[in-house]
């Protein structure tokens, strides 16, 4: 295998990983924590993505600086549609329904932001050029806008993961993942807690969404892959596990990269799905479950 | 509050009396020709549904009911009526909708959905209940061996484009311009048999292909393709993609710093959203059939009529087909009335002029458009092949990416 060859797979699937990691992060806040199945959460992504191209189209904001809007636009949405719709299916359900329930309602969700994006901005597809230029190093060469979207992903990543280990909040949020009975007889407020990171999950799947724009086309379906994706990746690393979340995202992206350079571009989601197949053998509860 | 009887009474004989004036009213007026069909508006086929087929059926819908309605021999001008449904691109949908259309509506007319997919999946029961199908985005080899005679494929096969494709590599290769080609295909049965159709075309022709790889549908990263045909020195790039594809090689390779002399691709290059997209896309080839400065009458008013409808051009390949797909229709309609195997016999045995210039059916194909080759060259994508046809001469190499 040549230098260049490893320094494609590595660096490609850096940058993919960066992206799984930071969509599949906020799906694990949401599963993890609250048992909500979000099978809207791509259609979040896709919101943002589309936020993201309307204010770099019609007003000329830069992408990146999208996110400061799109991250707390989505998380105030998130807050409000949790205490609208998933806190009363929430309220005082056994765990086995609440997961039925939400499923039901992720998926209505899931139509009504598919079709309301149908009506403002029609199936045509819709993209634009940003950093759309080559960088050569380590003898070869990587698209800087991907560059860039991993990046940003990987820290906002990362930063939320010291935000877990280092903050009050952070360590609420864990308590309730560890032992949400225990938590609440510590004194955390369980709904507070629970609206806060439906918010948050939410932003992490818009802001996603603004990096992905930067790269792909937008339709009013880009959402259900990522949701999927994400899922793949929370099984992979472990439910509830943020740390897995992340180390799963940037595996799944190795492994997806280094099928298409060493084998072919159609065995990508073959590699991916049997790498899955592998851990949940020889490990049911994901790599880093407990 | 209860409603007196009395009061009941004369409520309802007032409702009765207005409905026999108003039906009588009705009545008077022609009665509409009903034209059924289902349309992607959501899922994957909406992007191509909403640019090639959708805005030509509304604004061949309102054109004629401008003038009247769509004459019917014998019975005079009679408005057209759509009946139809999103099929959210999924074939069971469709499927039932013209099941419906057939035996519940009793439709007068059928149009198709959009897709190869999608018209495979309907024209066997256009076939079963006798309604003639004309389909414009229909591209398959295997829609001659379907043997069903109620439909009818406009567009150009692939063995015709992939010769259009290797007739000017053959060209641009003796002139000295390119020597190697590498195919990037997409894995599902279109681009499977364009890339069959291509294997053939470009051996008889003589040509080298140095390299084909194949990628999955909804495919997020082309650029380890792309790096291994740069390494590999391709100077014609030949991609049988679809929309997003397209764009996403298109993008990736300018930003894999690599810009070969002769970029050609399948669907979406001739979508004017490509050319905005990539700021005239000067240079880049593709699938082509149609422009507004084709000989063809009618084929500017098409275009301007389409314009000042939905504040978007037309594609340059398939659009213009749709549209002639119509044209057709109300011909015969105009011809034999709404008389279905009628229409059939005169659709089989007669040579049309359209906006898309002359189509005749042999088996259900046309054969009187060839493969044809086009260029962004300026903002029009010109037909550059074959000869006979061009609009254009070809720029190669390409100039470098915008």
């Amino acid at each position: 295998m040549s230098p260049t060859l490893v320094v494609d797979i590595v660096v490609g699937g850096l940058i993919t990983g960066g992206i799984y990691a930071l969509v599949a992060l906020g799906l694990n806040l949401q599963y993890g924590l609250m048992r909500v199945l979000n099978v809207a959460h791509g259609e979040f992504l896709m919101m943002g993505a589309y936020l993201t191209y309307s204010l770099h189209t019609a007003w000329g904001v830069n992408p990146l600086l999208t996110l400061l809007i799109t991250g707390p636009a989505s998380f105030g949405a998130g807050l409000v549609l949790h205490r609208l719709l998933y806190a009363r299916v929430l309220a005082g359900e056994a765990a086995e329904a609440l997961e039925s329930r939400s499923l039901l309602l992720s998926f209505g969700l899931l139509f009504v932001l598919q079709n309301a994006a149908l009506l403002l901005w029609s199936a045509d597809l819709k993209g634009y050029s940003y950093l759309a230029v080559p960088l050569h190093f380590l003898g070869s060469v990587f698209p800087a806008n991907r560059l860039v979207a991993a990046a940003v992903a990987l820290a906002v990543s990362l930063a939320f993961y010291v935000f877990l280990q280092q903050s009050f909040l952070g360590k609420a949020i864990r308590a309730l993942m560890q032992d949400p009975e225990g938590a609440q007889l510590a004194g955390i407020n369980l709904s507070r807690v629970h609206g806060l990171c439906f918010g948050i999950g939410i932003a992490m799947s818009a802001v996603t969404g603004s990096l992905i724009s930067m790269l792909f086309e937008l339709t009013p379906f880009i959402g259900l892959p990522y949701t999927v994706t994400a899922l793949v990746v929370v099984i992979l690393g472990g439910l509830g596990n943020v740390a897995g979340s992340l180390l799963g995202g940037l595996i799944l992206g190795l492994v997806e990269t280094a099928s298409v350079y060493l084998a072919a571009s159609d065995i990508r989601l073959i590699a991916s799905y049997a790498v899955l197949s592998l851990i949940l053998i020889l490990k049911p509860s994901g790599l880093f479950g407990r | 509050m209860s409603m007196k009887r009395r009061e009941f009474l004369k409520t309802t004989a007032g409702g009765a009396a207005a409905f026999t004036v108003l039906r009588g009213k009705a009545w008077g007026q022609a009665k509409p020709v009903r034209i059924g069909y289902t349309l992607s508006a959501t899922g994957p086929y909406s992007v191509g549904a909403g640019i090639t087929q959708g805005p030509n059926y509304t604004l061949w819908q309102e054109q004629a009911n401008a003038k009247g309605g769509l004459l019917v021999k014998g019975e005079g001008r009679r408005p057209i009526e759509f009946i139809s449904i999103d099929d959210r691109s999924e074939h069971e949908t469709a499927v039932r909708f013209y099941e419906k259309l057939a035996t519940d509506d009793r439709v007068d007319l059928m149009l198709p959905p959009w897709g190869t997919a999608m018209n495979f999946a309907v024209a066997p029961i256009a076939n079963k209940y006798g309604y003639p199908l004309l389909g414009p985005t229909a591209v398959s080899n295997k829609i001659k061996d379907l043997q069903l005679p109620y439909f009818y494929a406009l567009l150009q096969q692939p063995d015709q484009i992939m010769g259009a494709f290797a007739g000017i590599l053959k060209e641009l290769k003796a002139q000295g311009k390119i020597s190697k080609i590498a195919i990037a295909y997409v894995n599902d049965l279109f681009g499977i048999e364009l890339n069959a159709s291509a294997a053939t075309a470009l051996k008889e022709a003589g040509l080298d292909v140095v390299d084909v790889k194949s990628y999955p549908l909804g495919v997020k990263d082309l650029s380890p393709v792309l790096k291994g045909f740069k390494a590999a020195g391709v100077d014609a790039f030949v991609g049988l993609t679809y929309p997003p594809d397209n764009i996403l090689a298109t993008s990736q390779a300018k930003e894999v710093d690599w810009n070969p002399p002769v970029w050609l691709a399948a669907v979406g290059t001739a979508f004017p959203f490509y050319r905005d997209r990539f700021k005239g896309a000067e240079g880049v080839m593709g699938i082509a059939g149609w422009n507004p400065k084709v000989k063809s009458a009618g084929a500017k008013e098409y275009f301007d009529a389409h314009v000042k409808k939905h504040q978007k051009e037309p594609d340059r390949w398939a659009s213009a087909f749709a549209y002639a797909s119509l044209q057709i229709l109300e011909r015969c309609v105009a011809e034999v009335g709404l008389d279905r195997p009628k229409i059939k016999g005169m659709v089989d045995s007669t040579e049309f002029q359209t906006v898309a210039g002359p189509i005749r059916f042999v088996k259900g194909s046309n054969v009187s458009t060839p493969g044809m080759v086009g260029q962004w060259q300026k903002g029009e994508f010109e037909i550059v092949w074959p000869k006979s046809l061009a609009t254009g001469t070809p720029v190669v190499p390409k100039p470098a990416w915008a």
